[in-house]
């Protein structure tokens, strides 16, 4: 008889071993899942995420996809097959031109569109030998109205005195006077810090307007010289 | 027939009381665990581009986050301020000089309104190896969205933001170790 009377006893303990372990799992489960997506997402984002930023950063990088639909069958393929490939290689090549230059072309709409040509305003900056000024940052304000702050790194430095030209600015105005405002930032001779602005009055007509601020060695006077060129 | 009443009420009331303690601590963990995972939301950069910037250095020359595209790059918040935040520049510190040869760049971030308070600290006693950067406008802490300090994240070879810490701790800091190889790995 006593078995009669403890069986139910036993099935009430597992059971609540059971409901236990459930309940654990579950609300394990529920709290773990915000951190398992949390972790995931980025191991999986690169995927996701490269698609929309490679036409507009890097016009030249192929598409993810293109070179793991290319190498696979490349490697796995049958000798017999190898002439496939190659017509297939072609395709992705002529894929990857027409990429190319569908991001070549949205680039120049873009710049169409938000920049026309009867309001742009583009300023350059161009340096020449550099042994009197190490650029460190320029100012450029426009009609008293500051239009960018832009620093440079020694990299950039580096590429600009090797015959670089930065697009500092590019921007609308309408047909009209205007002032442009330039402050140059920067260790100057004797490894001085130095600051130095230059102006130019310039009327904007219709089409663009290119301006190049330059930055030059005066030998004679051992000083940087910074001047401003209208290109008409 | 008539049913017995089932006898042994010990071993009837220690099974009731498993059921309730499981119950209760199954409860416990799962408030435990959720009030943790409510307290960190997803980071909005998580698995996207990081935003680029140039800032100039305490000392030395300007940095451009976009030039360094190619490394394991680790971006620090900081303000002199906060103590966590100097204990884990150091702890970044030392695992710079592990991995630099991997390719790993860092850069600690100051908030600080007075900036000479960075100025001294980058000056001070407790120097790093890796550049301190300042943001007096808090612009490239506004597009961070910067919520908590110190907050540390890893930005993977692509410049894609891969990891955020929020916080600080040794057991934060195993995790950030972990993170790190796997992005140097990559």
């Amino acid at each position: 008889m006593s078995h009669v009377v403890s069986r139910p006893s036993f099935l009430a303990a597992r059971k609540g071993w059971a409901v236990g372990l459930v309940a654990a799992m579950i609300g394990l489960s529920l709290a773990a899942s915000p951190a398992i997506a949390q972790n995931a997402a980025p191991a999986a984002a690169p995927a996701n995420a490269a698609p929309p930023s490679a036409p507009a950063s890097t016009p030249a990088a192929p598409p993810a996809g293109a070179d793991a639909a290319a190498t696979p069958p490349a490697a796995d393929a049958p000798a017999d097959a190898a002439p496939d490939t190659r017509g297939l290689d072609q395709e992705v090549q002529g894929l990857k031109k027409d990429v190319v230059d569908l991001n070549r072309d949205l680039f120049v709409l873009e710049e169409e569109l938000l920049f026309p040509a009867n309001t742009q305003v583009a300023v350059f900056l161009s340096m020449d030998v550099g042994d009197f000024f190490a650029l460190d940052s320029v100012q450029l304000k426009i009609d008293q109205k500051e239009v960018i702050n832009y620093l440079y790194t020694p990299r950039e430095v580096e590429a600009l005195l090797r015959g670089g030209v930065h697009r500092l600015y590019l921007g609308n105005l309408k047909v009209g006077k205007h002032e442009l405002v330039a402050f140059f930032s920067g260790k100057g001779p004797n490894d001085r810090d130095y600051k130095r602005g230059a102006n130019l009055s310039f009327e904007k007509g219709i089409g663009a307007k290119y301006l190049e601020l330059k930055i030059n060695d005066r030998q004679r006077k051992q000083q940087p010289e910074f001047e401003i060129k209208d290109w008409e | 027939m008539r049913l017995q009443r089932p006898k042994g009420p010990v071993l009837r009331r220690v099974c009731l009381w498993w059921r309730c303690v499981s119950t209760a601590l199954a409860v416990l963990i799962a408030l435990v665990a959720g009030t943790a995972s409510l307290a960190q939301p997803t980071y909005f950069l998580l698995g996207h581009e990081a935003p680029d910037f140039a800032l100039r250095a305490v000392a030395g020359s300007n940095v451009r986050l976009s030039e360094h595209r190619g490394d394991v790059v680790v971006l620090s918040f900081w303000s002199s301020r906060c103590s966590p935040c100097r204990t884990q520049l150091a702890a970044l510190d030392k695992s710079l000089a592990t991995y630099r040869s991997a390719g790993l760049q860092m850069y600690g971030i100051n908030v600080d309104d007075d900036q000479t308070r960075a100025i001294e600290f980058a000056h001070g006693g407790q120097t790093v190896n890796f550049a301190l950067l300042l943001d007096p406008a808090k612009a490239v802490s506004r597009r961070y969205e910067v919520d908590n300090l110190p907050m540390t994240l890893l930005i993977d070879r692509n410049g894609i933001v891969r990891y955020v810490l929020r916080d600080y701790s040794a057991k934060s800091d195993d995790l950030y170790l972990q993170q790190l190889r796997t992005l140097l790995n990559e």
